[in-house]
């Protein structure tokens, strides 16, 4: 096709299916776009004439608060949904970057994996239930609105994380749970030598942290003083209690560990974790590329080390956050001007993915981004996945190129 | 010439055809039997791909099976077959303590796992009633739950990734990091109708610090389903949050002794496990909730002996109610759980019009109910009586919003009323991914979907 790229934004489900329905006969190619906060992860859609944006449909279509369910339209922002949730005390633990411009449908659709998962599970165990557009027009549902159900296939566990190639969510259906009564955040120097151990009390810590990171650099968006081993970024949740003796037991840990004296963050501690939670996304102009390796908590602290010591070794900049909870290694690489940064970053690129095979791109917007490879070795049973876009999609209309292995 | 290219390919011991081994497998916890052609017993993921590689090239169908203690037919062929057991694959593979998880065989027992990772001072979740035999690639075909899925959520919650094999007999694995699409989500809960799983890396999580067990009574299940909502919606999820009727506690107490009020017509069993400084102010909280929703006694286990003895009793009342009648029906239908007493109601009106008994005991902190049907099976006329009465009490759950299983699956039993939950469209798009895994519905034929929901039929 050719021609300008349209863009639409269609104000109902309905509308939003035979959209694709008509742009799948006459053979354009749809892109989807949310707030566009993840557009950093995976490739562009190749050749697109049609982008289908679902920020119109941003309604709440039920709080049944008393049964800690919502059914919630795609395009609404994180930030709508968690304020709409806030009125009754209940959350969902989402945890995506820009959560005022990032929505529910794009975050679930990115297969987005927060740092508070170890601790209130992972964001897909949250949906109970939706509703999708696929590439022929059709809507369909999956799930329900009860909390526990096993009536035929989970067909949105397909569709969280398949990144519009599948077809669009137009609607999410997800548990909530009670908000924890109050949190506290902790800032952590760490002294030479200190690192490896304070990780190791972290994860065994029987108050679990709700969130826990060992970070180096971003200081600008995060905040905090990396001492020789960087600095740690604690978030505690729960009762007053609770959190009074996780302050002791976090004090007591670090304090064998050698890391001093810890700094407090009572007020503001949700959106100090949310500052760190934006650094993932964070890019330096276009001289920035932000990778994510997602393995066992056991060995992020290695990980996180092999990245920097290759981003030191072709003289880039590396910024890192290691999700100590979870094990996600995040390390932005950069350079002081543009064209230094493209010269190196393919090789990088290249050498990285020979030390850690899963390492995706989830953030930087550069040229020669798309000779990258964005998503890391292909997933097993790439070709089960393959097929199921086959079948879902069998003209390649929805996100083609987008999603792992080319799909 | 089937048993014999099986025996070929695994050794004739794992391989039976005699009638009276055949009739073993032709049972599970449903009220049908149907008899396979032939029963294996496969020792490895190859032995399991030598096996579908013979069904398919003499065009059989394979039903896996773990324990057979599933309720809705999913373990038992459909006509003629082969059955295939896990038996003999019933291995905890690896422990990976420090990352939490373990690698397990299909045919572990569920509770055997979390005796095995116990000393690592770990557990395994998801808790089936029949967590004693059922086995974990049983919980995983149907996506099992129990009465801590509540806080701790249910099967699918705790599967990181799976090995299988597919129906051109090649293994395959998901992904461990979550990479693609969650093949392992879509295929937890597809009871067996799209491969054959032969390991699993299931979550593990470390056991609470602290656990606390009550028993509140109440006059009526109303007034205890009430309590059930406030509890709730003050923003307390305990861990379990489980409810008998006065028929099922006195059941139940004539069974277990285990200290049940007989005279309450209602019963609420709650467990809270977390962390010691929390538990006063929560135990404090649920009582007054409670008392405030008209409760009239309230207990506290005090041991973890007294606490084992609730659980035990709870778990076994499904058994227990052998003692009222010769046969029972169990049901699995979940509602939002606000609309609890509206459901027990439908529940009541249903037993009454069909001249029914009716007891429940379910996990009512997910409004997942259990109405379990007493009857005779010799008595057609009761027969006839507990089909009619369930089918009331499906449509009830699906026009009150709910679903019409919550955790034990669609099998043979309720195939034909999917299409009350889903539309074509609905049900098109699980049959699209059935093209891709099973496109020769060679995997546990004649389950989940409707009759005739084969293609042509859903199809434009």
């Amino acid at each position: 096709m050719t021609g300008e790229i349209e863009r639409l934004a269609p104000a109902t489900p309905e509308e939003l299916a035979a959209l694709l329905a008509s742009c799948d006969r006459n053979g354009r190619v749809v892109a989807i776009e949310g707030g566009g906060t993840l557009d950093g992860i995976g490739l562009p859609a190749s050749s697109t004439d049609t982008i289908v944006s679902t920020l119109k449909l941003k309604r709440m279509i039920a709080h049944e608060h008393t049964d800690l369910t919502a059914s919630v339209q795609s395009g609404m922002t994180l930030h709508a949904f968690s304020t709409a949730l806030a009125k009754y005390d209940q959350f969902v633990p989402l945890d995506a970057p820009l959560h005022k411009r990032a929505t529910v449908g794009g975050t679930l659709a990115s297969g987005w994996a927060g740092p508070r998962r170890h601790l209130y599970g992972r964001t897909r165990d949250y949906v109970i239930g939706s509703r999708i557009a696929l590439a022929d027009g059709t809507l369909a549902n999956a799930g329900g609105m009860v909390v526990k159900n096993v009536t035929g296939y989970d067909m949105s566990k397909l569709y969280v994380g398949s990144c519009g190639t599948l077809g669009v969510l137009v609607s999410i259906n997800l548990k909530t749970l009670p908000a924890p009564k109050a949190a506290r955040a902790f800032h952590h120097p760490l002294p030479l030598n200190s690192r490896g151990r304070a990780i190791a009390q972290l994860q065994t810590m029987t108050a679990t942290p709700a969130a826990a990171f060992w970070i180096e650099g971003f200081a600008k968006e995060i905040g905090g003083n990396d001492a020789d081993d960087g600095r740690l970024f604690v978030l505690m949740e729960g009762s007053p209690a609770l959190l009074d003796r996780a302050t002791r037991d976090l004090r007591s840990g670090l304090g064998k560990a050698g890391v001093p004296e810890t700094h407090v963050i009572d007020a503001g501690a949700s959106i100090a974790f949310e500052r760190a939670v934006d650094a993932y996304v964070a890019t330096i102009d276009d001289r920035s590329a932000t990778y994510r390796s997602i393995g066992d908590p056991s060995s992020v602290e290695e990980r996180v080390l092999t990245m920097r010591a290759l981003a030191h070794r072709f003289e880039l900049r590396a910024d890192s956050i290691a999700d100590v909870m979870n094990g996600d290694a995040v390390v932005r690489v950069s350079d002081v001007d543009a064209r230094s940064f493209v010269a190196k970053i393919e090789i990088f690129d290249d050498a990285l993915h020979d030390d850690i095979p899963n390492a995706q791109v989830i953030a930087g917007s550069f040229p020669g981004r798309a000779n990258l490879n964005v998503w890391g070795a292909p997933p097993p049973a790439i070709e089960k996945m393959r097929a199921l876009k086959l079948r879902f999609d069998p003209k390649g209309t929805l996100n083609p190129g987008r999603f792992v292995g080319g799909i | 010439m089937l048993a014999e290219r099986l025996a070929d390919a695994l050794g004739a011991d794992a391989v039976k055809t005699a009638p009276e081994d055949l009739a073993v497998y032709s049972f599970d916890a449903y009220s049908e039997s149907r008899a396979p052609s032939a029963v294996v017993l496969p020792a490895s993921a190859r032995d399991v791909a030598a096996v579908v590689r013979i069904a398919r090239e003499c065009d059989e169908p394979i039903v896996a099976r773990g324990a057979g203690t599933g309720l809705c037919g999913g373990a038992i062929p459909s006509a003629g077959g082969i059955v295939l057991s896990f038996a003999r694959m019933n291995r905890l593979l690896e422990l990976d303590a420090r990352n939490r998880r373990a690698r397990v065989q299909p045919g572990l027992i569920n509770l055997d796992l979390s005796k095995k990772v116990a000393s690592a001072g770990l557990f395994y979740a998801p808790d089936p009633s029949s967590q004693k035999a059922c086995t974990i690639g049983g919980n995983i075909g149907t996506n099992a739950g129990g009465p801590h899925c509540l806080t701790y959520g249910t099967t699918v919650n705790h599967v990181l990734a799976l090995e299988c094999v597919d129906e051109r007999g090649e293994i395959f694995t998901t992904a461990l990091d979550d990479s693609g699409y969650d093949l392992t989500g879509a295929l937890v809960g597809s009871e067996g109708t799209l491969c054959i799983v032969t390991s699993a890396w299931v979550r593990l999580l470390r056991q609470p610090e602290a656990t606390r067990v009550w028993v509140a009574t109440f006059g009526d299940v109303e007034a205890a389903s009430e309590a059930v909502s406030a509890i709730v919606g003050h923003g307390i999820v305990p861990t379990a949050l489980e409810m008998m009727d006065g028929l099922m506690i006195r059941t139940v107490e004539a069974a277990f002794h285990s200290g049940f009020p007989v005279d309450a017509e209602a019963l609420l069993l709650i467990e809270n496990a977390g962390f010691e400084d929390d538990m006063d102010a929560c135990e404090h909280a649920i009582e007054r909730i409670c008392r405030e929703s008209g409760g009239l006694t309230w207990r506290t286990a005090r041991s973890q002996a007294e606490r084992d003895a609730l659980w035990a009793a709870r778990k076994g009342a499904f058994g227990a109610a052998g003692r009222i009648a010769p046969n029972t029906y169990l049901q699995d239908v979940v509602v939002p759980r606000t609309k609890l007493p509206q459901m027990l109601k439908l529940v009541g009106d249903a037993a009454a019009a069909h001249d029914l008994t009716i007891g429940n005991v379910f996990h009512a902190g997910d409004g997942n109910l259990h109405p379990l049907i007493m009857y005779d099976k010799r008595d057609k006329r009761q027969v006839a009586a507990v089909v009619e009465a369930g089918n009331v009490i499906l449509s009830a759950a699906v026009d009150l919003g709910g679903t019409i299983s919550g955790e034990h699956g669609i099998g043979f039993e309720k195939r034909d009323t999917l299409a009350r939950v889903f539309n074509d469209a609905d049900i098109d798009t699980m049959l699209r991914v059935r093209d891709v895994f099973d496109n020769s519905r060679h995997f546990n034929p004649d389950k989940i979907f409707p009759r005739g929901a084969s293609c042509a039929e859903l199809r434009p």
